[in-house]
């Protein structure tokens, strides 16, 4: 990492004495100058709830804080994901811009669907502070009104199962009782294989579902698992990342005989077959850049129940003004990073816009006459 | 000694005024034309084209600009296909009776159908013609009329004053909604009757300023006045000023999605820029970074907004800053195109006698407008805003879009040309 010029720092302390530590984290001047502002507004407001003494001893604990790496997400709290403000606590992951742009792309794209499902089930795997349920309900259900929304969020971590029921009830309750949807959460182990042997602590993501007497259909599934393979946990994630956030929302586990980008990957495996046995009609998925994008959407389309797959940059409501725009034969859109996966099949393609009406009815027909043979064999005798 | 032999005065003012005057007859009758200039006939064929690329455009895609586009050259293209059906039935029919070895009786009956379809080819041309030229711009705004004496004194109020009641009448009789802002008299007083210094009257209805336009300019009057005791004719003059009356619009931000509006952005126009920490982002990184900034690609008008650590909220005020922006610049210019209306209108060397567009003459009860070169003798019914004065008004009409044919033949030929 490039010195910080003396220059710079001078320039810094010229404006404030607070900069110069905040250069540190920052790099830039901008960057700094809007994080001594944060910090600021929130030493006031804690201040004025308790009592206003030792602002000063505070803001400069704050600083020295930041200073050492510490992300200011943990430092004040919150983070806005999206337009939602969410709590954030040391153990659990923070969540990303670049998350916020993805699911609230997908919400509004479903939320423009013609015809929906009596109740929209989402279902969000490795869920951290909650995050995605919450701004998935928020963009979804400033569009429709008609439609209620029931979510889960399932994570392995008590911590965060704990933090994101604290962002649940929260963010609902300042929403009062004027929202029709439901948000659950439970504690469940996504990678067990539910046929496997069971560990004892935690559940596999079915047995939870059966536990808690969840239905075992749900129409999307959303997930941003763990995907940082080992070496690039060591490469390129900042040093604020490994020194604070939760290692274990970051890289799976190792598993037996796996390389490295195989255990950066473990989880995709897993969760296609989660979308097929909860047949979700949509599946978006995070990916760490477009090579991960591209091993993933080839895994999805062996399984061979896709009716399409696409790869989304971080803005995937911007134009696209990127090479490539198509690899392996998978659609990449929008710019930035390659950031997710998205998957759709059936009556997903007609929610997504992505399948002309008339093709989905006949989608619709060829599933009556799925179910036809079902019902001569119950009354045959 | 003398040279030159003694010549009165006034007659050496004659032959002076002979000299300079200036005799300018601008059109003594409005023709319609039979043909359409060559140059008028590209600029339809190449509207025509770019119709139909138009029309492809839409059919992929919905585009509000292109589909507010389209619908201008409606006119145009029905009238276009009118003219080429009526020009080739009529070279049909001329072949036809040039032709030798036509049969009598068939004979006979083209030349029957040759003059049906000769006034039919004139009216299409005429058509066609009348829905090339642009619309004035403001052509669809209520307007403002005001008037104002000029050279002559208090006669030129007297008549300022009846120029004002024949507008109000003629208003009334077209159900055009009239309403009198401003009225002070001489004496500079509102009270009315006594001479008129200055009114203003808006007409409310739409469309309002194609309809008043023509009538900006110097009216002349030439009559014995009220005042006079002696019995002499005197020439005098009253200025009408028409301004388009421009609203501001008040409803505003409500209606951002309406192209129409000050505040409607299309969003293909701008380009969002969200600042990102370089690298492989996502879960590798952690950044605090929420600024967005936005940047209105044809004025180049750039916002950044970095106040709130939330990113769409940003992208909001960014939105919000840049729409009232752009709105203002709108505004501005299009202040800036009335004023320079204005200026062209009262242009202050052209308020004398001279410079008429209009004579009344009630010696002769006869009015004649100079620049369509119409004489109509209701003096009684023109001053009362009757179907006299319509005539007028439409022979002016007719004379200003003559003149924007002329303009636009040369402008296709310059064009051409280069």
């Amino acid at each position: 990492m490039p010195r910080i010029p003396t220059s710079l720092l001078r320039q810094a302390r010229k404006l404030d004495a607070l900069l110069p530590p905040l250069l540190a984290p920052c790099r830039d001047l901008g960057a700094a100058q809007n994080e001594l502002r944060w910090l600021r507004e929130h030493v006031d407001k804690v201040a004025s709830t308790r009592g206003h003494r030792e602002q000063d001893t505070l803001l400069r604990n704050f600083v020295q804080q930041r200073a050492s790496g510490k992300p200011l997400q943990y430092i004040l709290g919150t983070e806005y994901f999206g337009p939602v403000e969410i709590r954030c606590r040391p153990g659990v992951l923070i969540p990303r811009q670049d998350t916020a742009a993805s699911v609230t792309h997908v919400a509004q794209l479903i939320g423009r669907a013609q015809s929906l499902p009596s109740e929209l089930r989402v279902l969000d795997l490795c869920t951290g502070t909650g995050c995605i349920p919450l701004l998935f309900d928020d963009v979804f259900t400033s569009t429709r009104r008609d439609v209620p929304l029931r979510c889960l969020g399932v994570d392995i971590s008590e911590k965060a199962i704990e933090l994101a029921g604290h962002n649940v009830m929260r963010v609902q309750r300042e929403k009062k009782d004027t929202t029709t949807s439901t948000i659950e959460l439970v504690r469940a182990d996504v990678l067990v294989d539910p046929f496997a042997e069971q560990a004892i602590d935690v559940p596999s993501l079915k047995a939870a579902l059966n536990m808690y007497r969840l239905p075992p259909f749900w129409d999307m599934l959303i997930s941003n698992p763990p995907y940082v393979s080992p070496s690039a946990y060591w490469k390129t994630t900042t040093s604020s990342v490994r020194h604070f956030e939760p290692r274990i929302a970051l890289v799976p586990p190792a598993g037996k005989g796996q390389d490295d980008t195989q255990q950066g990957d473990a989880f995709y495996q897993r969760l296609i077959t989660v979308a097929r046995d909860v047949e979700a009609r949509v599946v978006l998925l995070e990916v760490a850049d477009v090579d991960q994008a591209v091993r993933v959407a080839r895994m999805a389309k062996d399984m061979q129940m896709f009716d399409g797959i696409e790869i989304w940059r971080d803005e995937p409501d911007q134009c696209s003004d990127q090479e490539p725009t198509e690899q392996d034969g998978f659609a990449i859109v929008g710019r930035g990073n390659g950031r997710s996966v998205l998957c759709w099949r059936e009556r997903g393609g007609l929610w997504l816009g992505k399948t002309p009406a008339w093709e989905s009815d006949a989608d619709r027909l060829s599933e009556t006459y799925r179910s036809m043979p079902r019902l001569t064999s119950k009354y045959s005798f | 000694m003398r040279t030159v032999p003694w010549v009165c005065r006034s007659c050496l003012l004659r032959i002076s005024r002979t000299l300079t005057r200036r005799n300018v007859r601008y059109q003594s009758s409005s023709s319609t034309p039979e043909s359409v200039p060559s140059a008028l006939l590209a600029r339809a064929r190449s509207i025509a084209a770019e119709h139909r690329q138009l029309n492809e455009k839409l059919a992929n895609g919905f585009d509000a600009r292109a589909a507010k586009q389209l619908g201008q050259y409606g006119p145009v293209i029905t009238a276009l296909n009118e003219w080429q059906s009526a020009s080739e039935s009529m070279t049909e029919l001329t072949s036809l009776i040039h032709d030798p070895t036509t049969d009598p009786e068939l004979l006979a009956l083209a030349s029957d159908d040759l003059e049906t379809t000769r006034s039919h080819l004139a009216d299409a041309s005429h058509s066609l013609i009348s829905a090339l030229v642009p619309v004035h711009p403001f052509a669809h705004l209520p307007c403002l009329i005001e008037i104002r004496p000029g050279a002559g004194g208090s006669e030129a109020a007297i008549f300022a004053g009846d120029l004002l009641r024949m507008y109000q009448s003629f208003c009334n009789r077209n159900n055009l909604r009239v309403t009198l802002l401003k009225y002070e008299n001489a004496d500079g007083t509102a009270e009315a009757g006594a001479p008129l210094s200055e009114a203003i009257i808006e007409v409310d209805s739409a469309g309002a300023y194609g309809v008043f336009r023509c009538e900006a300019g110097v009216h002349r009057v030439q009559r014995v006045p009220a005042t006079e005791t002696k019995g002499r004719t005197h020439t005098s003059a009253a200025s009408v000023l028409v301004l388009p009356s421009i609203q501001d619009n008040a409803s505003g931000e409500e209606n951002i999605d309406d192209p129409d509006s000050d505040y409607y952005v299309d969003l293909k126009e701008v380009k969002v820029e969200i600042m990102r920490a370089g690298g492989a982002g996502g879960q590798h990184v952690n950044k605090t970074e929420s600024a967005v900034r936005l940047t209105h690609i044809p004025t180049n008008i750039t916002v950044s907004m970095q106040d709130s650590r939330s990113q769409p909220k940003n992208k909001e005020k960014a939105w919000q800053l840049l729409r009232s922006r752009l709105a203002q610049t709108r505004r501005e210019k299009r202040e800036e195109e009335a004023v320079a209306i204005r200026r062209s209108v009262v242009g202050v060397a052209k308020m004398g006698r001279g410079d008429k567009i209009r004579t009344y003459n009630w010696n002769q009860q006869r009015v004649t407008d100079h620049r369509s070169g119409m004489t109509v003798h209701g003096l009684d019914d023109v001053m009362g805003g009757g179907q006299t004065l319509d005539t007028v008004m439409e022979s002016v009409r007719s004379w200003l879009m003559e003149k924007d044919v002329e303009a636009l033949i040369a402008e296709e030929e310059g064009g051409t040309r280069r």
